[in-house]
């Protein structure tokens, strides 16, 4: 396992992808943040604490595209390429080889989440420092679990995006798929207005933006804590799914 | 040593491979012939259990792939050229091997120089041409150093000049004792290059022969390879006229 990890870590340290995925992950929190922040300058009357903050975090909707799609590139990558047979060849126990993508691919990602976070949170400040908006600090109530959980959140995409790689083993597919699940059943949750947010609870990008990345959850969805708990199952699921098919299918 | 048992696989209601039995031995170059989907490369994957036979099954001295426990330690294997992440340099994609293995990191090195790629191990493998690629695919099959090598198709893509180097690599590391297992469609190269033969078609053993006994009573070897393989052709074109 620790072999297989190191291996694991090699290829994805190894392609330019990886990089350019992290990096859009972080810039496109960071940009999102600055952007809300210097949009509320110039905002009456003055917005709130809360108001700024939860909506300088609004850039993990797209962090959270790039990074599961980070995940799915790390299984379909070498299916498209035929570099699969190289690595199963190498491991043949091929749950072996989904636990150290697992392991190497949520190491990565939760770390690039939550320097995304961060980054969103800090140029969210940073941007309206010297204003009379009030500053969220780090100390006040929720600020820092909000944008720990969606460093957590972003990290546990990433993982929904390796397991659905191991079911689906098309790049194209495979993030289509993902896409869809992150926004169809959002829209379709809203057309049932209010009652929709029995199922709505339960849906990735509404936990995001109105659990997680918040200082205070909306009435009637989960804590913050609950729904990355959530997040954590979706992936537990999906990531067993994978090795399953991943075991039975020829290579 | 290779052995293979009644190996069998379906696709379907295909039979790609039908009860294949063979022993492939250490110490010369076994060839392993037949036409164009006749079943070599199925085999080969069967081989390194990546797919699941419907009956029988493969053992390399004695027990199967994924019983090995530092796999590449003992089996090397080129299967398609160019099954390369193209992003990905190939010193990278043999560190990567390498490390899954525990084979020291000095050895990437030492396989891109038998190889003949020391100078563009760093390039993207993307960037190569095909012959560069097939080269990196036997780097990846001799990193371990493996007493037995599967090697699919080898020569595709090389040049004349490569094609004479893998010759001379497989021998020699054939007469090193180790079992070499070389799959082709081309006759005349493996009559330059194999001691021992199995012959296939329609994924079913037609021949375990050696080179000079396939040839005896024929004008060529080429002759005798059609004639044995006539009734099994899957796929076979017509003259224009």
């Amino acid at each position: 396992m620790r072999l297989a990890a190191r291996m694991e870590w090699i290829k994805l340290r190894s392609v330019r992808s990886t990089w350019w995925l992290a990096i859009g992950a972080v810039v496109a929190m960071a940009a999102a943040g600055a952007g809300v922040g210097l949009g509320y300058r110039s905002h009456t009357p003055v917005a709130t604490a809360a108001q700024i903050f939860n909506n300088s975090l609004g850039g993990a909707v797209l962090a959270q595209l790039l990074l599961s799609a980070l995940g799915v590139l790390m299984v379909t990558g070498e299916y498209g390429s035929g570099t699969i047979r190289s690595t199963l060849a190498a491991v043949p126990r091929r749950r072996t080889v989904l636990a150290a993508k697992t392991l190497v691919c949520g190491g990565f990602a939760l770390t690039v989440g939550l320097v995304a976070s961060f980054a969103g949170y800090l140029s969210g400040q940073l941007a309206i420092r010297g204003t009379a908006i009030p500053a969220a600090g780090l100390g006040d109530p929720g600020i820092l679990q909000a944008v720990v959980l969606t460093g957590v959140y972003l990290g546990a995409t990433a993982l929904i995006g390796v397991g659905l790689g191991a079911v689906v083993r098309h790049s194209g597919a495979a993030i289509g798929t993902l896409f869809g699940l992150m926004f169809v059943p959002m829209i379709a949750a809203g057309l049932f207005g209010e009652s929709g947010i029995t199922i709505g609870r339960f849906l990735p990008l509404l936990m995001l933006l109105n659990s997680i990345a918040v200082t205070k959850p909306v009435p009637g969805l989960f804590t913050g804590w609950v729904s990355v708990l959530l997040m954590a199952g979706y992936a537990t699921v999906i990531l067993l799914s994978g090795g399953v098919v991943l075991r039975r299918r020829d290579a | 040593m290779i052995e293979l048992r009644e190996l069998t696989k379906r696709y379907g209601g295909r039979v790609a491979v039908d009860a294949l039995s063979v022993q492939v031995r250490p110490g010369v170059v076994t060839g392993f012939l037949g036409p164009n989907g006749s079943g070599k490369s199925t085999t080969m994957r069967m081989i390194l259990g990546l797919d699941a036979p419907d009956h029988g099954e493969a053992l390399i001295d004695g027990v199967r792939y994924a019983q090995l426990t530092r796999p590449l330690r003992t089996v090397g294997a080129l299967l398609d050229a160019g099954a390369f992440h193209p992003g990905r340099s190939g010193r990278a994609h043999l560190a990567a091997l390498a490390a899954s293995n525990d084979i020291p990191a000095a050895r990437v090195g030492e396989v891109l120089r038998v190889v003949g790629l020391s100078g563009a191990g760093d390039r993207r493998a993307g960037t190569y041409s095909l012959g560069m690629r097939q080269r990196l695919g036997v780097a990846v099959a001799l990193l371990g150093d493996p007493g037995v090598l599967l090697l699919d198709e080898p020569v595709n893509g090389l040049d004349p000049e490569g094609i004479r180097w893998i010759r001379d690599l497989l021998r020699g590391l054939a007469a090193e004792g180790r079992t070499v297992f070389v799959s082709s469609h081309l006759i005349a190269e493996m009559a330059l290059t194999a001691e021992r033969l199995v012959v296939i078609g329609q994924g079913r053993l037609l021949a375990e022969t050696t080179v000079a006994g396939l040839a005896a009573g024929h004008d060529s070897l080429e002759d005798a390879f059609f004639r044995l393989t006539s009734q099994a052709t899957d796929y076979r074109g017509t003259g224009v006229s």
